[in-house]
């Protein structure tokens, strides 16, 4: 059987297509401003890699922000959800997620089948998402990509003290004003994300182990300022982008 | 509509009539009961825009019994704010208040009750009376509002144990209230009309215990979200007198025939929710629409439970203070989480939805508790973090993603 995931995230979209409950290929693509376009899109390459059709999709199940406005679902199910039934797909034992995407940040608890226990969110607040991290790349003028690398090579500790977005970028931009290191500053940076996230996990019962899922879990600066934070480790899967998209699949 | 003319048709008794028409007619679908909360809200504000009698402010928690014992009628701005927001207009109000320093971090509730009181949309008070419990805010805001209109503000002050001595402060507070309504409206505290309106509200309650038995049925015959709208203010301004006697009579009529016909409020009620907190967000919004589409229907909620015995008519002030006392939200929170603990077990309840209503630190406080509490139970509980006048910190994404997260942990 061929089924299909798409999770329409702000920042980007990814499709994931399983035949017979085994990944057989996937897709990465920018959102942009077209949603629906986006979902064709990335599912078309998704296709293309696995030499299908859509047509021989039987079902695809959309996930993501955008979730209600993929013309060719067959349902919808929450990032949430999926996040959790991707995360214990690539780690059976997880049993706690952390998912950091374009625009907000979750914590969910799981059971050993996958199953939500609880969950937080991130409030309406940008802090401590893919976004964030954009812009303040931005104001560094460094490629977002780099900033994982950048961070390991700080030498002084910088503390960032705003979480709103554009203050932030006020303060990052005084802090170079100020002549401190850029690798300093983003290590600042990932650290005070990585408090915001510890204090949402505080807000749940965290089990262990613990898998991190979404865009930012590719930064490694995050990641291991949250392993500090946690005290443990943190499973990131090879592809992390593409978890949401993965539990869609499997939700169908 | 320009502000100068809603002003104006406020003040003008014809045109409140008329308007009461228009809402009446365009409502002409909805239940007796909705009608009669109409009635009550443009009458309300007719007597106190001509000012018939004296206004007296009075806050959500404070006994209604109270001014109607003195045959006067409470005004109560946090439902006039609810209103406001219904209508779409709490976000001029908001603002206006905002544009005189009041912080965006106070409860959007009374920005919006300070914007409306600035703006003059709601009748001058003579008296202000407010309590100290449940709502921390609450008094700030009356002490502002007395000192913006140059009027007396009472605060009842509510103790946090429920012994004899906290009974016995609280029974001299309430007849040091009533003395001071005397002299501030020369209006005398009729032993007769005390009893007969404890005698009302005894009633009124009998009944609101009656509704709350019909919605135990499955499927549910009553929504949540009227509970928590226009049942929820009658519950806070009528108690005590005719109109809410009359209200609930009609409500419960037409609950009964709902339940009698094994009628529910959807198709298929596959989810039972109780509502957690006095408050959800009023201006319009999708939040039920989406629960409801999902098969998950608000059975109960925790505002309209009945907590209080019935009063005795021979001693007034006393019954009031034993009620005010035995309010499950007073004292330590194991007081609240036992309620809510035997509402999910009464209401046959799957899953709880706490509304965390920015601003308010006692629904922010307690709601992890309360969620741990019933998660030991079994039962799922979401907290909702949101506002509930202020239009600008509600999305709609956000929200219908842990909504339907919600949901499918039910599932």
């Amino acid at each position: 059987m061929i089924v299909a995931g798409v999770d329409i995230g702000s920042l980007s979209s990814e499709a994931v297509i399983l035949v017979d409950g085994e990944i057989v290929s996937y897709s990465i693509i920018p959102t942009g401003a077209d949603i629906q376009k986006a979902a064709r899109t990335c599912m078309q390459e998704a296709l293309e890699r696995a030499h299908l059709k859509f047509e021989d999709v039987s079902t695809t199940v959309a996930t993501g922000y955008g979730r209600i406005s993929v013309p060719f679902a067959t349902k919808t199910v929450t990032e949430i959800t999926c996040h959790a039934r991707g995360a214990q797909r690539l780690s059976p034992n997880t049993r706690t997620v952390i998912d950091m995407g374009g625009q907000d940040s979750k914590v969910i608890s799981i059971d050993t089948d996958g199953r939500v226990l609880d969950f937080v969110m991130n409030d309406k607040c940008a802090a401590g998402t893919g976004r964030f991290l954009e812009v303040m790349a931005g104001a560094l003028e460094v490629d977002l990509a780099e900033m994982g690398e950048r961070s390991a090579r700080a030498r002084n500790g910088v503390v960032i003290s705003s979480m709103c977005t554009v203050f932030a970028e006020s303060e990052v931009i005084s802090l170079i004003a100020a002549g401190c290191s850029k690798n300093d500053i983003i290590r600042g940076l990932h650290e005070a994300i990585s408090k915001r996230i510890f204090a949402m996990a505080g807000k749940l019962r965290m089990e262990r182990p613990v898998t991190m899922t979404g865009g930012v879990a590719k930064n490694k600066g995050i990641v291991d300022a949250l392993r500090r934070l946690l005290k443990g480790e943190i499973h990131v899967p090879e592809e992390p982008q593409i978890v949401g998209a993965l539990g869609a699949a499997l939700s169908a | 509509m320009a502000p100068r003319v809603i002003k104006g048709l406020l003040r003008s008794g014809f045109a409140l009539e008329l308007a009461k028409g228009a809402a009446k007619w365009s409502y002409r679908k909805e239940s007796r009961a909705f009608k009669l909360w109409l009635d009550f809200l443009f009458d309300s504000m007719k007597r106190g825009f001509r000012r018939e009698r004296p206004v007296v402010w009075i806050s959500a928690f404070t006994p209604s019994e109270i001014p109607y014992a003195f045959n006067l009628d409470p005004m109560l701005p946090e439902v006039i704010a609810c209103l406001a927001a219904h209508m779409g207009a709490s976000d001029s109000a908001i603002s206006m208040a905002e544009q005189r320093l009041y912080s965006t971090d106070l409860c959007s509730f009374y920005r919006c009750g300070v914007g409306l009181a600035l703006g003059e949309y709601l009748p001058k008070p003579d008296l202000i009376i407010s309590t100290s419990h449940l709502c921390d805010g609450a008094h700030r805001f009356f002490h502002n509002m007395s000192q913006l209109f140059g009027c007396d503000h009472y605060l009842i002050d509510v103790p946090y144990g429920n012994g004899g001595r906290d009974r016995a402060y609280l029974v001299d507070e309430l007849y040091d209230l009533a003395d001071f309504i005397e002299k501030r409206t020369g209006l005398h505290l009729d032993e007769g009309r005390a009893a007969e309106v404890i005698e009302l509200s005894n009633r009124t309650r009998q009944i609101m215990l009656e509704i709350n038995e019909l919605r135990r049925r499955i499927p549910s015959p009553f929504s949540g979200s009227e509970g928590m709208s226009y049942v929820l203010g009658m519950n806070f301004c009528t108690l005590g007198s005719q109109l809410g006697l009359a209200f609930y009579r009609a409500l419960q009529g037409m609950i009964q025939e709902r339940a009698s016909g094994g009628e529910g409020i959807i198709g298929e009620e596959k989810y039972r929710l109780l509502w957690l907190h006095h408050i959800k967000p009023y201006y319009p919004n999708a939040i039920f629409d989406i629960l409801e589409g999902h098969g998950a229907v608000v059975s109960f909620e925790e505002a309209n439970h009945v907590y209080w015995d019935p009063m005795d008519p021979r001693h007034p002030l006393e019954s009031l203070a034993t009620k005010l006392l035995s309010n499950f939200g007073c004292g330590p929170i194991e007081h609240r989480i036992r309620a809510i603990l035997e509402m999910a077990g009464k209401y046959r309840i799957n899953g709880a939805i706490h509304f965390s209503h920015w601003g308010c630190r006692q629904s922010c406080g307690g709601s992890h508790m309360v969620r741990d509490a019933m998660r030991e139970r079994g039962i799922p509980v979401l907290v909702l973090d949101g506002d509930g006048a202020d239009v600008r910190n509600y999305s709609e994404g956000q929200t219908r993603t842990r909504l339907e997260a919600f949901i499918e942990m039910l599932g």
